[in-house]
Order: C-alpha cells, then structure tokens, then sequence
C-alpha cells in the first residue's frame, strides 16, 4: 500500500511524498544519498563510491530488510525509512531510521515520511507500542524531524553507539502511541 | 577473586565476590525461587533445583562475566554485566538480585561497587555501564544512584515483563565517572 501526503516545494508548489517498497532498479536514486559526502557523517554506513557496491547493500540489506521503504518525491525515491524491531522482552519497540538526499534538506520531506510511517507501522506490527529513534548530539536537524513528527525526547545517553569508529552521545527519542 | 574493601559502610557485612560453581544450587534456589526477588525480573520464580542447575549450567557458567554476591563466601545474590551485542563492545549492562532477607542493608550497592571496579578493569574498551530499573522499583533505583549511576531518562514501553509493557529508568556509569 502507497501511503502519501503532499509538501510545498520552494516556489509553493504542492509535492507529494509517498512511501513505497524498495526495487533494485531503484540503485540509481539510491545511490545519490549513498555517495553523499554531506549526508555520510550522519549515516552509520561508510560512505558508498559505486553503484556495484549500492546494488550489492541493496541486494544484501535493502531488499530483505523486514520493514524498509523508499521516500519517494513525486514518484522518484529520494531517500530511505526503516523500522527494525527488537526480539524476544523487547518485541515491543522498534527503532526508526531514515536517510535523505542532502538536495532534499529542510523542506519537510522527512518529517512527512516520518508521520506516514507513524500512520501505519503500529497496524503492521502487532504488539508494537514504542517506536524509537537515536539520534548524534549534534545532528540537530534530525532532532527537528522527529520533534516535529511528535516524538517525545526522553534524554541522552551517553557513550551510547559507536558512530564511524567513534563513541558518541545519543538523544533518546520515542513515540508512544497510547501517549504521544 | 576477593575484592575486599576496606571502607564499606559499617552496617553493611563484608561481601565478595566469585564465580558460582554447580555446588552454589542450594544458595541460589535462595533468591532464585522467590517470587519478591523475581517480581522484576522476566522470569518465574524457581521450583525446582534442577531447573535452577540447568541454569547455572546453561547460562551463568559460560557467561562473560557473572559473579555471586558472598557473605563468608555463602552467595546470597548474583550480579552480572553482559556486553552490548554487536560492534558496540565499549558498552555492558549490568543486573543484579539479591535474597529477601539481606535486602536494605546496602550489599547491593556495594556489590555494584566492586562490580564497577572489576568490570572497567577487566573488560577491554569498556567505556559505558548501563542498568535499568522498573519505574515501580524504587529501591533499586537508589542502590544504583547510591552505587554512583546517573540517572538519563525515562524509557517509556520498553521491556515486556510477565505479560505487561513497562516503563523503565536508565542509568549509567561511564568510564570518565570513575575517578
């Protein structure tokens, strides 16, 4: 299913952002954020120079990932959400990870994608009741993402993940749905 | 290995700490079959000793790190820090319980202590403890402010236990807190 809402481009033209599953066709847009030096930083994943090894991660993570999909801008993907759930006590929750063409910042489109998955994840996994997503100290324009979709931050949590071999502090973000 | 320590409080009795072997069955059904003891923990209370020896077979014996808590070297509760999975070695979590009876007499304070010490010295690139506590346990919430953890934040729905969904505290002691 197609999920949609629509965004104003610069000059107040309505856009719309869908989400939809990923296909290996798709390695051509998907290697425009993947090779992105601006976006890279902020990503976990070493950035990508060839289109082989964006096929190969498409192949190998992409394409079976559980629950993944294309943030399409008019039709044509410009970036990736997911939602991976915990196993066993924690089925719980699952955390939420999104990437974005750096051409695409700071027009709303993620936020959109985000509300879009807040939309539909909890009827697609059962017994899901906490999302949640963590996010670098200093990459305060995700904080504004997730703020703005209606995530509650529930504090900082230090030396928490190593990012790009280097240990870093998180903000700890969720969305409860019974709450939020 | 024996971490006696020299300025424990003095109500507190002088504990230690070892690995368990298969002879500690009995010491463990202790803690391990009572009810107040497991009320935060996933699992039931123990009824039967050879479930709990499977256990101490199966998962403290080959476990990275897993210590009884000893007075006179009789363990009256465990304690044990378990690596974050994946790359993130520099992070561990730690959890401990302890008999009923020895409850509120500081020994599970001190024995986050001792484990705090031990565990920044002997597991490689640990930089991060980590423990959380049930919303509802306010006691264990003050043995680890008390053993030196930092309240980060409340992480709401985020274990299930024994049928419900809970809330629970996070807390931290970072290697740059140890001085």
């Amino acid at each position: 299913m197609d999920e949609q809402t629509t965004v104003l481009n610069r000059s107040r033209q309505p856009l719309t952002v869908t989400l939809r599953e990923f296909e290996l066709t798709d390695v051509d847009d998907y290697f425009v954020w993947a090779s992105d030096d601006r976006v890279s930083p902020w990503w976990r994943w070493d950035i990508f120079t060839n289109k082989e090894d964006v096929l190969t991660f498409m192949e190998e993570t992409v394409l079976p990932h559980p629950w993944m999909r294309a943030i399409c801008l008019d039709g044509r993907p410009v970036g990736a959400i997911s939602v991976t759930r915990r196993t066993a006590e924690h089925q719980c929750r699952a955390e939420l990870g999104y990437v974005i063409a750096s051409q695409y910042w700071g027009r709303g489109i993620t936020t959109e994608a985000v509300k879009l998955v807040l939309g539909t994840i909890f009827g697609d996994m059962e017994g899901l009741e906490r999302l949640e997503a963590l996010v670098l100290v200093q990459n305060v324009g995700s904080q504004k993402v997730l703020e703005k979709a209606g995530f509650t931050k529930e504090g900082i949590l230090k030396k928490y993940l190593i990012h790009k071999g280097k240990i870093s502090d998180m903000v700890m973000y969720s969305f409860i749905p019974s709450e939020n | 290995m024996n971490h006696d320590e020299k300025n424990q409080n003095p109500k507190t009795p002088t504990i230690t700490l070892r690995k368990f072997t298969l002879s500690d069955v009995d010491a463990f059904m202790s803690w391990a079959a009572d009810p107040r003891v497991t009320r935060f923990q996933r699992r039931d209370p123990y009824s039967d000793p050879a479930d709990a020896l499977a256990y101490i077979t199966t998962h403290i014996l080959p476990h990275p790190w897993y210590r009884a808590i000893c007075i006179d070297n009789t363990p009256v509760g465990s304690i044990s820090v378990k690596p974050a999975p994946g790359e993130d070695r520099h992070r561990a979590s730690i959890g401990y319980r302890l008999a009923y009876d020895y409850w509120g007499k500081g020994i599970a304070t001190e024995a986050l202590k001792l484990t705090i010490k031990a565990a920044f010295e002997e597991l490689d690139h640990l930089e991060r403890l980590e423990a959380i506590a049930d919303v509802d346990n306010p006691a264990s919430q003050r043995v680890l402010e008390k053993a030196g953890f930092k309240e980060e934040g409340i992480l709401r729905k985020y274990v299930r236990l024994k049928g419900e969904t809970r809330d629970m505290v996070m807390f931290s002691f970072l290697l740059s807190d140890a001085v």
